[in-house]
């Protein structure tokens, strides 16, 4: 039930797959000439994406360009097909789904999650989590009964559990936000920034944090 | 507590959240075995013969109307992603949803039967054999039911093509499962029984793995 393993987050998420050629000095993410292919037809070809502590990419372009199948793809949970993928931090994924099982609460699937991960988990890690997002008044409540907005701030309210030098994954963060959760998501980006953590958003929305980013655009290919 | 205890708990939770759901399939087993004495007839020379076999069928038709969901709400909230990511390795999260499915799914099936086999003019004598051929008949169902229910996640009507994909694979199970349940000379432990029992060990070493090879490259909602 406690952090007994603070340090499994560090070789956890990342990737078992992924993690090629652990002798490498660290470099963040390395994105090397990716094609993706997404439901048979190519998205996306030699595609190539660096990036180290502290760096923040946003990816843009229009819709079906790949900017979600390139952000599952360095999760892990879609093969590229072709090139190579080396990341040395862990790796927090936000995707559409939230990750939050409909029948428990908020509280329970974050506390489930932090567990998984071997993170801290006592109430004041998690309550500490959830008042970043002000997730915290409708925490105790089946998911189910939440709406798009404050499912999306319990999802993100994850993030701040995570170890400081993960890379963040995030597929449209601030959809379904109100403005107040926006400047929350926008403070939670830019101090893990400072922390000397990494982000790779897709996002059609600004995010109005303090460091400056690069901006990543796919072309549509069709 | 370790990944995987943290996942059995979790899961356990989930299955109390939806009994509802557990009840429909064993209300499924007991509306079966109910139609059976209105279609035959209520007389005991027609029943006692097709008591175990009707058990059987009645138990796999059940077992395969729970099946769709044990990995649907996962695989849609987006938590097998995090699973995924996580240290816990998909094959055990796979073995903690068999699991907790075959408990909140098959074992209260096990606790109707006896009353069940009273309705059915069962030989009352053959009950110990036919729970124990229940318990891993079951148990081998669950875990064909894993493999389906990973494979046809995210397919269109993937509840009709894993009745397809599953009942054959069944066959085993089913007459080891029958034969085992009513031993000719009333010891237990059979030949029969020994083979449903390897085909369990068998499914036991093999399903996690396939089930998480399947899941490994599945799509949460809408993840465009």
């Amino acid at each position: 039930m406690s952090a007994t393993q603070p340090d499994n987050a560090n070789k956890s998420p990342a990737h078992k797959s992924l993690a090629r050629d652990a002798g490498a000095p660290p470099a963040g993410l390395r994105v090397d000439g990716v094609a993706l292919v997404r439901g048979g037809r190519l998205v996306q070809n030699a595609l190539s994406l660096a990036m180290v502590a502290g760096e923040v990419t946003l990816l843009r372009g229009p819709n079906g360009s790949g900017k979600s199948t390139l952000l599952r793809t360095i999760a892990g949970r879609l093969p590229a097909a072709a090139g190579a993928i080396e990341c040395d931090v862990p790796v927090l994924y936000i995707g559409h789904a939230d990750g939050l099982s409909p029948a428990l609460t908020g509280r329970q699937n974050l506390a489930d999650w932090a567990m998984l991960n071997g993170l801290a988990n006592d109430d004041v890690a998690i309550d500490a989590a959830l008042d970043r997002m002000q997730a915290r008044p409708f925490a105790d409540l089946p998911v189910r009964r939440l709406s798009h907005g404050q499912r999306r701030r319990v999802a993100l309210a994850r993030l701040t559990l995570g170890p400081s030098s993960a890379l963040w994954l995030l597929d449209e963060p601030n959809s379904g936000l109100d403005a107040a959760s926006s400047i929350a998501l926008d403070d939670l980006i830019s101090d893990h920034l400072e922390g000397g953590g990494m982000v790779l958003a897709a996002t059609h929305l600004p995010l109005g944090i303090t460091h400056s980013p690069r901006t990543l655009v796919l072309e549509d290919m069709a | 507590m370790s990944p995987f205890e943290v996942q059995l708990r979790r899961d356990l939770r989930l299955g109390w959240a939806g009994r509802g759901d557990m009840a429909v399939m064993l209300g499924f087993f007991l509306i079966i075995l109910t139609l059976v004495p209105l279609a035959v007839g209520p007389d005991a020379a027609f029943l006692q013969p097709i008591a175990v076999p009707m058990i059987w069928i009645a138990a796999m038709l059940s077992s395969l109307a729970g099946f769709t969901r044990i990995f649907n709400e996962d695989v849609r909230c987006g938590w097998v992603d995090q699973v995924a990511l996580s240290p816990l390795p998909l094959p055990l999260y796979v073995i903690a949803k068999a699991a907790t499915h075959w408990v909140i799914g098959a074992v209260p099936m096990l606790l109707a039967t006896p009353l069940m086999a009273l309705m059915l003019y069962m030989d009352t004598s053959h009950l110990p054999a036919l729970l124990l051929a229940l318990v891993l008949g079951t148990a081998a169902l669950t875990l064909l039911g894993v493999i389906g229910a990973a494979l046809t996640e995210g397919a269109r009507g993937g509840g009709g093509l894993m009745a397809v994909l599953v009942l054959p694979l069944a066959m085993p199970v089913l007459i080891f499962g029958a034969l085992a349940s009513a031993p000719a000379d009333g010891g237990i432990v059979t030949p029969h029984l020994m083979l449903l029992g390897a085909v369990l060990a068998v499914l036991l070493a093999v399903a996690p793995f396939i089930a998480a090879a399947a899941l490994s490259e599945t799509e949460s909602e809408s993840g465009a």
